[in-house]
């Protein structure tokens, strides 16, 4: 998505002075709210990380991506991972979908009276969610990098399953960079987006120029560009 | 009825129904039918996001950079302990970076890959911010992009674009306005804008 041409303006408005007009709610649509606390309660259920949730989202069909505003891609993403991970079942989509389509039925309102003991229990909502869960692991790696490096990222996607998840952009592969700051070691998305574990490695912030990045852009070239990025994701500048 | 097939993992959201609110409810019914979520772990969730947890937090972390020099050090050495201090901590905040405006660079933060945001700060992000416009834009022309944000950055400034690849979580420290010496912390928080955080924006002026 970085740097594709498709895209026109930003859909915001300025008022009569040039001004930001901030209408913003916080959820447009009630369903906008539910879809967010639903998709944040089901992922407290332990059965995927939060880099496979990402990379489910990433694997929608193209034309659903496109077409889907954003909670539909996370409602959608959601559904399949729930199917794939054997949670519920396409025959119970089917019928609930049934079921909330049939205006005369209220059935599908029926909630279960007792709560799996995976769920998450409204009383720890707001401790857990002030907790989170942090990438940072306290694990002896000696990084192999330092502030001042001069580094070229990969030419490709460095994930060696086809079509994995990667948080390399594609418009910063093969382009040349420099070490400005060690991040620590956090767990690996590559790896931990398809069931392989946290697979912690030390991560920096690399700086790139634009004309190293867009050499054909007549926006400044002095502008900078910062990304996080792994150890796996560059070498050393030869 | 018979065993369903579907052999595509990454298509079963095509047996929802269309129209999304219907989506959601599907969704909800099963889930609650299975005791797999508690409803009133839903209703905490959204109150949380929606009336809590917002850009109202940064605001008074900002304000306090502005006025007490030792904390704004801490927040730039150690982000993720300063903002603690205020009480601001958790999910899609765990590790965050305090980036900071000065004469001479102007810093805009986005997530090309999805939307990441300061959740603990910022609360969820405006839909511009998730808009694949947006996400597309920043990183190839950031100055075209804040233009349409009516904010012209001085070309002699360099622009530091920060796409969110990592679980590092940015925010903005822009620079205090001008004649704004004799208003304390929390007449100076007013004057934070959500996009000024983000780097869409600059704080209110003050007349």
């Amino acid at each position: 998505m970085g740097g594709s041409y498709e895209y026109g303006e930003i859909p915001i408005s300025l008022d009569s002075e040039g001004d930001f007009i901030d209408d913003e709610y916080v959820f447009k649509y009630s369903w906008h709210a539910k879809a967010l606390a639903i998709t944040l309660a089901s992922g407290s259920l332990g059965e995927w990380t939060l880099d496979e949730s990402r990379h489910a989202r990433e694997c929608l069909p193209p034309k659903d991506y496109k077409n889907f505003s954003y909670y539909e891609r996370w409602l959608a993403s959601l559904v399949n991972l729930l199917v794939n991970k054997k949670i519920v079942s396409l025959k119970e989509i089917i019928r609930f979908s049934k079921l909330v389509d049939d205006k005369n039925s209220q059935n599908y309102l029926n909630k279960s009276l007792k709560l799996d003991k995976r769920a998450w229990l409204s009383q720890n909502v707001k401790k857990d969610l002030s907790i989170g869960s942090s990438s940072s692991r306290k694990i002896n790696i000696k990084p192999a990098f330092k502030k001042g490096d001069l580094v070229r990222t990969v030419l490709k996607n460095p994930n060696t399953i086809q079509g994995g998840h990667t948080r390399l952009p594609s418009y910063a592969m093969g382009k040349k960079g420099v070490v400005t700051k060690y991040r620590g070691i956090h767990v690996f998305p590559d790896k931990n987006a398809h069931s392989f574990g946290e697979k912690p490695l030390p991560l920096y912030t690399i700086e790139f120029n634009f004309s190293e990045l867009w050499p054909s852009e007549n926006e400044s070239s002095h502008d900078i560009i910062c990304l996080d990025l792994w150890e796996p994701y560059f070498k050393k500048q030869t | 009825m018979g065993k369903v097939k579907n052999n595509n993992h990454h298509n079963h959201h095509s047996l929802l129904p269309s129209d999304p609110e219907l989506r959601v409810k599907t969704i909800e019914s099963l889930l609650l039918s299975k005791g797999l979520i508690d409803p009133d772990s839903i209703e905490e969730i959204i109150d949380l996001y929606e009336n809590k947890i917002g850009p109202q937090n940064g605001a008074k972390v900002i304000a306090k950079a502005w006025t007490d020099n030792e904390f704004k050090k801490r927040l730039i050495t150690n982000a993720t302990s300063a903002i603690a201090e205020l009480g601001f901590t958790g999910r899609q905040g765990e590790n965050i970076i305090v980036v900071e405006n000065t004469e001479k660079i102007h810093n805009i933060i986005v997530c090309t890959l999805c939307s990441c945001y300061p959740w603990p700060v910022l609360g969820i992000p405006p839909s511009w911010y998730k808009s694949d416009e947006y996400r597309a834009r920043t990183v190839r022309e950031p100055r075209k992009v804040l233009e349409e944000f009516g904010l012209k950055i001085d070309s002699n400034k360099i622009i530091k674009v920060w796409d969110s690849t990592s679980e590092l979580r940015y925010l903005v420290l822009p620079q205090r306005p001008n004649n704004t010496e004799r208003l304390n912390e929390e007449e100076l928080s007013k004057l934070v804008t959500r996009n000024s955080m983000i780097g869409t924006g600059l704080p209110k002026v003050y007349k």
